[in-house]
């Protein structure tokens, strides 16, 4: 029951995200499992979209259809954002912890699921000149989500609003960044193993 | 335990047999020197039945008439004689269907002088049997008649557009039913060279667009204007070979391994008109190496095949743009080719003249081939119906035909068979018929169960409605019990 509660409380921020925004961060409303749960529900939800969106909007080759990849374009970027977000707003003076920031990431996905789901229903009985109604709610989704993010970030850190959107700017820069670090970090300990390795074969075949 | 090796004894040789037969049977696909293939819709290469075998090669020689040497085109006339033009030799061979060399032309008289060919690198024959041919290296255009005859030579064109130190060096030439002939001239890029039938120049038609690259945009912008004058200059591509359908429609190749469009279908005013159904143009091979078309044949029902040089195959595209089948291969071997230049087709045969072994190959429709043909002859003319017969016998030999899956789907579409359609043209992956079938099977889906929807819906409804009014019902209650209690 308890839990149940929760999950109505994301529809609330989802459609008053000023008011719900406020509460997830000063009433402690927003849980860490909820936040999860809706990113779990994302990943499902998009791998049910390639797979059974319908035949006249779905243009993935079935062949190359690979739900772990889902991994990759979403729960990747979405700890990115969180760590690029929460790095660059501590500098920033923003007042969000981490978790705040995980909860009301995850918060502002809702929408993906809630027009999502029933658009790839829908895609299931339209025709090709319907079709643009199946890319308008896609695109609905879309802004819906970006602007709960816009609030969220806003609410959290208590920013001004052109704060916000630079800081969502230089947030995309910062995940770059790290992606940058990232592989010039595995690039490094790959050449460093290669190293340890041959050095290891020379010696023991000189032995 | 006697009877059970003997049935372990059996099994084995059985086993054997499979193996043995499972052995062979892959040794009989490999009669041709070559694979047969055709690309899916996502581009991945598909591996098909050949639709053309090499039936016969020749040569000069063995029709005895002296070797050909480096013959670079070849036409076949309206009345089934091909007519090889042997370049090196500057004459033109005319051969009937049974491989006989019915006559040759060396020369002919050009007012009372003997006069020749040099270098000519284009043939055509109109339905009247008079021959022209692009004589390249003395830069006319000759026609002769049926018996060989000097009718007119057509010099370079002459105009005010056409700069002063142009060089002509005509290279094919083509004459649509009105008797106007174009010529595809070496080195320019202003398009097809037209001239009316009494020979007087009247314009270029079809130019090829220039190609526009950011990359190099960006560099000239940046460059000087020395370094820019060293810059590789933006010239409209070449065109390199023609040919022309019955409806007068122009054919063009271009070699260029860079346009994403390198036939084109010109229409009497010169615009593109050609039909690309799906993503994939006619471009040949989907590699980093791209195919190169140096010739081009249109055959019936707006069947066309090019020639590609950088793999020696050739290329079968419908109407509507989809890939046939493909084959031929540069090689050694019967059925390959080491410097192929023309590609020619008569009925259920095909042709393609080699320069360097100065030969011809003429390959003949496998039983695969011919079915494809016949059904997509029968599915461009609309008759789906019977075309989609022979889909089936088509995807019986190969069930990863897509063409075959979107005809009996669109013949399906037809019959009223909806359902079936959409599963057929969902195999083929026509998006456009696809929807077309799901309206009508939405539509007639709704029409039979409209009336369960709706005895469905009406009670939810009502149900709900009356839910809704005991919960208000009951909530009124409680307030008014707090009210009651707090006075």
């Amino acid at each position: 029951m308890r839990f149940l509660k929760e999950a109505r409380y994301s529809l609330h921020v989802a459609f008053h995200p000023f008011d719900g925004f406020w509460d997830l961060k000063y009433e402690n409303k927003g849980k860490l499992r909820i936040a999860l749960v809706i990113l779990l529900a994302v990943t499902v939800t998009m791998i049910l979209k390639r797979q059974y969106a319908g035949y006249v909007v779905n243009y993935n080759h079935p062949l190359e259809l690979n739900s772990i990849d889902e991994l990759k374009y979403i729960i990747l970027p979405f700890l990115l954002w969180c760590v690029a977000n929460w790095s660059l707003t501590t500098l920033m003076d923003g007042e969000g912890k981490f978790a705040e920031i995980v909860i009301a990431t995850g918060y502002a996905m809702l929408p993906l699921i809630l027009i999502y789901l029933p658009n790839m229903l829908l895609s299931n009985v339209i025709t090709l000149r319907e079709a643009s109604f199946y890319y308008l709610l896609e695109s609905a989704a879309a802004i819906w989500f970006v602007w709960l993010l816009f609030i969220g970030t806003m609410t959290i850190h208590q920013y001004t609003v052109t704060k916000t959107i630079m800081t969502m700017l230089l947030t995309v820069v910062v995940m770059g960044v790290i992606i940058f670090l990232g592989l010039l970090f595995f690039s490094l300990i790959q050449q460093i193993v290669s190293f340890v390795y041959t050095i290891y074969q020379e010696l023991s075949l000189r032995a | 335990m006697g009877a059970y090796g003997l049935k372990i004894k059996r099994a084995i040789l059985f086993m054997a047999a499979v193996f043995i037969f499972a052995g062979l049977s892959p040794k009989l696909a490999h009669a041709s020197p070559y694979e047969g293939y055709t690309y899916s819709y996502w581009g991945e290469t598909v591996h098909s039945p050949i639709a053309y075998l090499p039936s016969k090669t020749i040569t000069g020689q063995e029709i005895g008439i002296g070797p050909w040497s480096s013959p670079v085109d070849m036409f076949v006339a309206p009345d089934g004689h091909l007519y090889v033009l042997d370049s090196g030799n500057g004459r033109i061979v005319v051969l009937d269907s049974e491989w006989k060399a019915v006559r040759q032309i060396k020369g002919f008289q050009n007012n009372g002088k003997q006069d020749g060919f040099n270098n000519p690198e284009g043939i055509f024959v109109t339905e009247a049997g008079h021959i022209y041919v692009a004589d390249t290296e003395n830069r006319r255009v000759v026609e002769l008649d049926g018996s060989g005859a000097f009718v007119r030579e057509i010099s370079a064109p002459k105009s005010e557009v056409i700069s002063s130190n142009f060089e002509y060096f005509p290279r094919k030439v083509i004459v649509d039913k009105a008797g106007r002939i174009y010529v595809v001239a070496r080195g320019v890029f202003d398009g097809i060279i037209e001239f009316d039938s009494e020979g007087g120049f009247t314009g270029f038609m079809g130019t090829n667009r220039v190609q526009f690259d950011p990359v190099d945009l960006f560099w000239k912008t940046v460059s000087t204007k020395e370094q820019r004058e060293k810059l590789i200059r933006f010239v409209p591509i070449e065109f390199n070979n023609v040919d022309v359908d019955l409806d007068g429609f122009i054919f063009t190749t271009t070699a260029d391994k860079q346009t994403s469009a390198p036939v084109k279908r010109l229409n009497p005013s010169g615009i593109d008109v050609i039909r690309i159904n799906g993503n994939i143009g006619p471009v040949g091979d989907l590699s980093t190496m791209r195919s190169a078309f140096i010739d081009i044949d249109v055959s019936g029902n707006g069947v066309y095949r090019t020639l590609d040089s950088t793999r020696g195959r050739i290329f079968t595209y419908n109407e509507d743009g989809n890939l046939l089948y493909v084959f031929g291969q540069l090689g050694n071997q019967q059925g390959t080719f080491k410097n192929p230049v023309a590609v020619e087709s008569s009925g259920n045969r095909v042709f393609v003249l080699d320069r360097d072994q100065g030969r011809i190959t003429e390959f003949v429709a496998t039983k695969f081939g011919s079915l494809v043909n016949e059904a997509n002859g029968l599915y461009s003319i609309g008759k789906h119906d019977d075309a989609a017969k022979l889909w089936r016998e088509v995807l019986r030999l190969d069930a990863n035909y897509e063409m075959a899956y979107i005809g009996i789907g669109k013949s399906m579409l037809r019959q009223g068979e909806y359902k079936q359609a959409m599963t057929f043209l969902k195999l083929g992956n026509d998006r456009e018929y696809y929807s077309k079938a799901l309206t009508k099977y939405r539509r007639e889906y709704m029409r039979e169960h409209f009336g369960i929807f709706m005895t469905v819906l009406i009670p939810l409804i009502l149900v709900v409605i009356a839910v809704r009014r005991s919960m208000r019902l009951r909530k009124g209650e409680l307030k008014q019990d707090a009210v009651s209690q707090g006075g």
